[in-house]
């Protein structure tokens, strides 16, 4: 279930899918680059980029409907950030500054949509690993990433126990201890389960580093 | 709260990116001095259980409205100060790079607003508020003081590298910021909230996990005073200082432009004729009413904490009784 949400679209089989990631993440860098240095004028050139990104997105099978919904998700964020310059002067002004962050944004959000939907995120680690990011952080990240499902399947049945042992709506102060106590016990088991596999991974013989099996 | 690309320019996101990984950097020798092989199960469970954290939505207290929690303090103090910055880094970089949450250029932007101001600067206003203040109530005060402060620290900030980034246009950073601070400064009362109530269950349920350093109960005996002292001063410091930190704001950035003079003016292809105006704050009006509001951001978020800190202690009363909580904790 935690599976689905987290990588929804990035293990399909697309011609986009089957890129090489250290491409993919070189390409997908220069555009967001490319994008953020534009100047307001050049909005065309910031337009071609945009329609790339979704040329991307519509090659790699994801389909127009969630593209729709994170946009939708994203663009009032951003609007807010940009929106927040001309309220400065009263709106008199500075709207060239709203209307380029707004367009960069854009075009960096659709190219960064892009790459993360198309990559599994162990292949864009892989990737990363081999274009100079430390090793320390990305067995880190590997490791975090592992147990993040564990967390959330944790997470899941201790909400579903909550749910079958609360039979009326509550009051906001009860449901508010209830999810402090929800999350508090979660972050205890969490814990627990570190001093666990610490000791699981000291047995099996863990010297600090962490190796990689990439392509 | 995550930046976007595009929101900051190029050289912010470098000079903010070089910032954070040197702090990050630190984070990860100073772990590697002193828990070395536990670092990645204990850093990387932190990161899993804030990811999974903030996906659990709080009803606010206050107002019919949802809130999570962003993690920065809570990390710091249940598994220190360096853990925690690098725990928020990996939420950070997954949150990136599984869902485009946040830029891939703005990284080190995000990673300096929220994990090294949220674990560091938190820690340290934790550490300072439990040095004169000690026992649980210090605990959760000193956790719910600095989640708080470290969300309207890390508005300013991004306020400050918003304003570098769009040197040249023309809008008023002084109205700018106290318009974020002000905002942030009530989303900070959600996070100071979770975070203080968060701690207060870890205190009943497994206080070994919340380290406490024993002292003396004489100075337990002198909370109360010590809570109306300590209130009333940060209410004068918040109400007066906050102004002129607005306006600092600008100075910063007037001395930033004259210190970045000569070095971008090479790099940058674009019109130049912007320079000729040396200050960009002071040709616009800085009027009396920003600065008004700013204080009274301050004052309402002093108070508002101080009414969690109330809260909370009530809280606690019901569940922990002071002087056993002594007896078991050495004083």
């Amino acid at each position: 279930m935690a599976v689905e949400f987290l990588e929804r679209y990035s293990q399909g089989q697309s011609l986009c899918h089957r890129w090489p990631a250290r491409a993919k993440i070189v390409l997908t860098l220069l555009v967001i680059a490319t994008g953020t240095l534009l100047p307001l004028e050049y909005w065309p050139a910031s337009g071609c980029l945009a329609g790339l990104a979704l040329v991307g997105l519509s090659v790699a099978d994801i389909p127009l409907g969630y593209i729709g919904r994170r946009l939708a998700l994203f663009l009032p964020l951003v609007l807010m950030t940009a929106l927040a310059a001309p309220l400065s002067r009263g709106f008199m002004g500075a709207w060239d500054t709203a209307a380029v962050i707004v367009l960069r944004s854009t075009v960096a959000f659709l190219a960064a949509l892009w790459l993360v939907s198309t990559t599994p995120l162990e292949t864009l680690l892989a990737g990363l690993c081999r274009l100079g990011m430390p090793r320390v952080f990305v067995s880190l990240l590997i490791f975090t990433l592992r147990y993040l499902y564990v967390l959330f399947d944790e997470l899941a049945r201790m909400k579903t126990a909550q749910r079958a042992r609360t039979f009326q709506r509550q009051s906001t102060w009860r449901s508010w201890l209830g999810t402090t106590q929800l999350v508090g016990m979660l972050l205890i088991r969490a814990l627990n389960r570190a001093e666990r596999i610490h000791a699981a991974m000291m047995s099996r013989g863990w010297r600090g580093r962490m190796e990689l099996l990439d392509d | 709260m995550h930046i976007a690309d595009g929101i900051l320019s190029n050289e912010v996101c470098l000079g903010a990116g070089l910032l954070a990984a040197g702090a990050v950097g630190l984070s990860l020798r100073k772990l590697n001095d002193t828990v070395s092989l536990r670092t990645v199960p204990l850093t990387g469970m932190m990161a899993a259980l804030i990811f999974a954290a903030q996906m659990v939505k709080f009803p606010l207290l206050v107002v019919p409205a949802y809130g999570h929690l962003l993690g920065g303090v809570l990390a710091a103090i249940v598994v220190g100060p360096w853990a925690g910055c690098v725990a928020m880094a990996l939420v950070l970089f997954l949150q990136m790079a599984l869902f485009a949450d946040g830029g891939w250029m703005a990284y080190g932007a995000n990673v300096l607003n929220m994990g090294v101001v949220g674990s560091l600067g938190g820690h340290a206003v934790y550490s300072l508020i439990r040095r004169h203040w000690s026992g649980p109530r210090g605990v959760i005060a000193g956790a719910a003081i600095a989640s708080w402060l470290s969300v309207v620290a890390g508005s300013a900030l991004f306020c400050l590298e918003f304003a570098l980034s769009h040197r040249h246009a023309e809008f008023n950073i002084s109205s700018l910021c106290a318009v974020m601070t002000t905002f942030h400064s009530l989303v900070g009362v959600g996070e100071a909230l979770i975070t203080g109530s968060l701690i207060s269950y870890l205190l009943t349920m497994r206080p070994d996990l919340v380290d406490l350093p024993g002292r003396s109960a004489g100075v337990v005996a002198g909370i109360s005073r010590l809570l109306w002292t300590g209130t009333i001063a940060a209410l004068v410091i918040a109400a007066f200082l906050a102004p002129f930190a607005a306006d600092g704001a600008d100075a910063l950035e007037a001395t930033a432009e004259k210190f970045e003079f000569a070095s971008l003016e090479k790099e940058r292809p674009a019109p130049l004729p912007d320079y000729e105006v040396p200050l960009p704050g002071v040709s616009y009006e800085t009027g009396v009413w920003h600065k008004v509001s700013v204080s009274l951001a301050g004052i309402l978020g002093t108070s508002a904490v101080l009414g969690i800190t109330l809260l909370m202690r009530r809280f606690t009363r019901s569940k922990l009784d002071s002087r056993e909580f002594e007896a078991t904790h050495g004083g």
